[in-house]
């Protein structure tokens, strides 16, 4: 979308605010500061001011139609902080239309938004609509330009636009109490496919994908929810190249509860061929090593009668390029009843002794560490403090580590909430880090919210 | 003439089909628009108070919603399918917080007084992401890849 479309859009949006009987604004202002010294570097000072800013308007002249917008500005007001040598920037990450109907879930959107019940997770400048059915049936559907981002020359950029003039998905879903819930779903984003263009592009930005997810939950003391997601995009290959999987996604999670003790376990597969398609980022999201993720693992979460969290988890990791890799640990949670006083700590450790190719100094051993996390909030008035600190311990010397063994973040917020609507707070963080092994940077935080929205991120 | 009666055709059966779909709504109530009773900060267990209530509309048990750390971890497959539920108590901004599509600065600095939630790349993780990225690509491909490319593309072009 052209910029002053964006603008005529949002100005658009904005005055629309104004039928609306509920009104409820909300923002974050944040002023970052850090100084940088780094050895061949200038000295240099950053201080990015970022805005936030949202709006929820209901009522819009009848209860059922609302207006939600979302967006963030920047600038720097000191040097350039960002990697691509802008000084400023924004983005609007939705703005719709919003009208709930009365019965059946039914409701429509107009406008940019997020469509996450198909197989992808898309931001789509259009129209969508959902309902529930009689039986146990819901449909959803939705349509429009594919919003589009930046990627990485300017030839692949006019490419990439050209391929993706359209997205739409829908999904089908049967819902059976006391049972679970089956769905199938289907995604079309771009219809002009690289290899049907007058010139084949060497990238297709296009995507045709079907999943299929389900929800098994006949007792509280279980749920089995899960998708399977296929790539069904005709693809040319190489001569005599061998077809690949066009499974994109195996991913389903199991749990059991008994009593306070609850047990999940999963299991993930990922044929990166199939998954990666459509990315505008070929050189990291990598189709053609034709690559493929496994990954299992479970937790065991305990909620005791001291009001602690106990969980220990595992996942095992496995790429058909590079190895095995195991993460084990567990994590504790403590709140006091007035949530009040909160704590937590977590330990894990990363074995990543079989994994390959990543040094060539050091092959088989670079990968493993140890992590520690501990963090407190607590909440005494009008005044919050939290702190949060993570320490990474590797096993050796890690090529990509400068020489460090450890790297940590120490951060400190300080909060006041001057009014039920307006909270100041500022935060100070310290860290070592291979590219600057002493790290201090302060932050500066105004959050409000004004009006009768009840909800927007508790 | 004749691409004339096609769409014509179209246009009669897809009136029909719309006046059929009506028809078909389900008469249930819809969710309510806002939890009607203030919910507290932390991570809810909707079935401390729904006890052994089905959710009216998703049709599954309450419990299936609590947010136990394998829910917040696996909270995708639920907002599929029943993302109005989710809406009840969350609004947009909560999900924009990370899957935003282009964001100013990562979760874990936008969320640093509330180590409490879960929020991605806390700590160090320009180092870490080599890592992670050797171990799972496919996990990084959940909010990069397709949106949320520019720092990446700093160094992978």
């Amino acid at each position: 979308m052209k910029r002053r479309t964006h603008v005529a859009l949002f100005a658009t949006l904005m005055s629309a605010t104004a039928f609306g009987q509920e009104v409820s604004l909300f923002g974050t202002t944040m002023a970052e500061m850090w100084k940088q010294d780094l050895p061949g570097f200038a000295k240099a000072s950053y201080t990015p001011a970022t805005q936030y800013l949202g709006i929820d308007a209901t009522k819009l002249g009848s209860e059922r139609l609302s207006l939600h917008l979302f967006g963030w500005g920047r600038t720097d007001l000191g040097e350039v902080s960002t990697i691509d040598g802008t000084k400023s920037g924004g983005y609007l990450n939705y703005g719709y239309l919003r009208y709930r109907f009365d019965q059946g879930n039914a409701e429509l959107k107009a406008g940019r938004f997020t469509a996450n019940q198909s197989t992808g997770f898309e931001q789509v400048d259009g129209f969508s609509a959902r309902t529930d059915l009689v039986g146990g049936f819901t449909v959803s559907a939705f349509a429009g330009k594919p919003v589009l981002y930046k990627t990485v020359d300017p030839t692949a950029q006019k490419n990439y636009d050209f391929q993706r003039d359209l997205i739409f998905g829908t999904r089908l879903g049967w819902r059976i109490a006391k049972s679970g819930e089956i769905g199938l779903s289907y995604l079309q984003d771009g219809t002009k496919a690289a290899k049907d263009l007058t010139i084949p592009s060497p990238v297709d930005y296009t995507r045709k994908q079907v999943g299929a997810d389900i929800t098994l939950a006949p007792v509280s003391s279980f749920d089995l929810r899960g998708r399977t997601v296929f790539d069904i995009a005709s693809r040319d290959l190489a001569p005599g190249a061998v077809s690949p999987s066009r499974i994109a996604e195996h991913d389903y999670s199991a749990t059991v509860k008994l009593g306070q003790v609850a047990i999940s376990g999963n299991f993930a597969e990922r044929n990166f061929f199939a998954y990666f398609a459509g990315t505008n980022l070929p050189s990291l999201f990598r189709q053609d090593e034709k690559d493929l993720f496994k990954g299992w693992g479970g937790n065991i979460t305990w909620n005791t009668p001291w009001a602690i969290q106990a969980v220990a988890d595992y996942r095992h990791m496995h790429r058909e390029l590079y190895g095995d890799v195991n993460r084990v640990g567990g994590e504790l949670r403590w709140a006091n009843s007035e949530r009040k006083l909160l704590f937590g700590a977590a330990g894990h450790y990363v074995n990543a002794a079989n994994v390959r190719l990543v040094d060539a100094a050091a092959p088989f051993r670079s990968l493993s560490h140890a992590e520690g996390r501990a963090w407190g909030i607590v909440n005494q008035g009008k005044l919050s403090l939290s702190v949060d600190a993570i320490i990474q311990r590797y096993r050796q010397a890690n090529p990509y580590l400068n020489g460090l063994k450890y790297l940590h973040e120490v951060v400190g917020s300080l909060g006041y909430q001057a009014t039920s609507n307006i909270k100041v707070s500022g935060d100070l963080s310290n860290g070592s880090t291979p590219v600057a092994k002493n790290e201090t940077r302060g932050l500066l935080r105004a959050e409000y919210r004004f009006g009768f929205g009840k909800k927007g991120g508790q | 003439m004749a691409r004339k009666t096609v769409l014509q055709a179209f246009v009669i059966a897809l009136g029909l089909g719309f006046l059929m779909a009506c028809s078909l709504i389900s008469p249930e109530t819809s969710f309510a628009a806002t939890h009607p009773e203030g919910v507290g900060a932390g991570r809810p267990t909707c079935s401390e108070c729904h006890t052994t209530d089905l959710s009216k509309g998703a049709l599954k048990p309450y419990a299936a919603m609590d947010h136990t750390p394998t829910f917040v971890k696996d909270h995708r497959f639920q907002a599929g399918q029943d993302a109005n539920s989710c809406a009840t108590c969350h609004g947009q901004s909560f999900c924009t917080d990370c899957h935003g599509g282009k964001v100013p600065m990562k979760p874990a600095v936008r969320l640093s007084d509330s180590p409490d939630r879960m929020a991605p790349h806390r700590g160090d993780y320009l180092t870490l992401h080599k890592l992670d990225g050797k171990m799972d690509p496919s996990s990084c491909y959940t909010c990069h890849g397709r949106a949320n490319n520019d720092k990446c593309r700093a160094c992978h072009r």
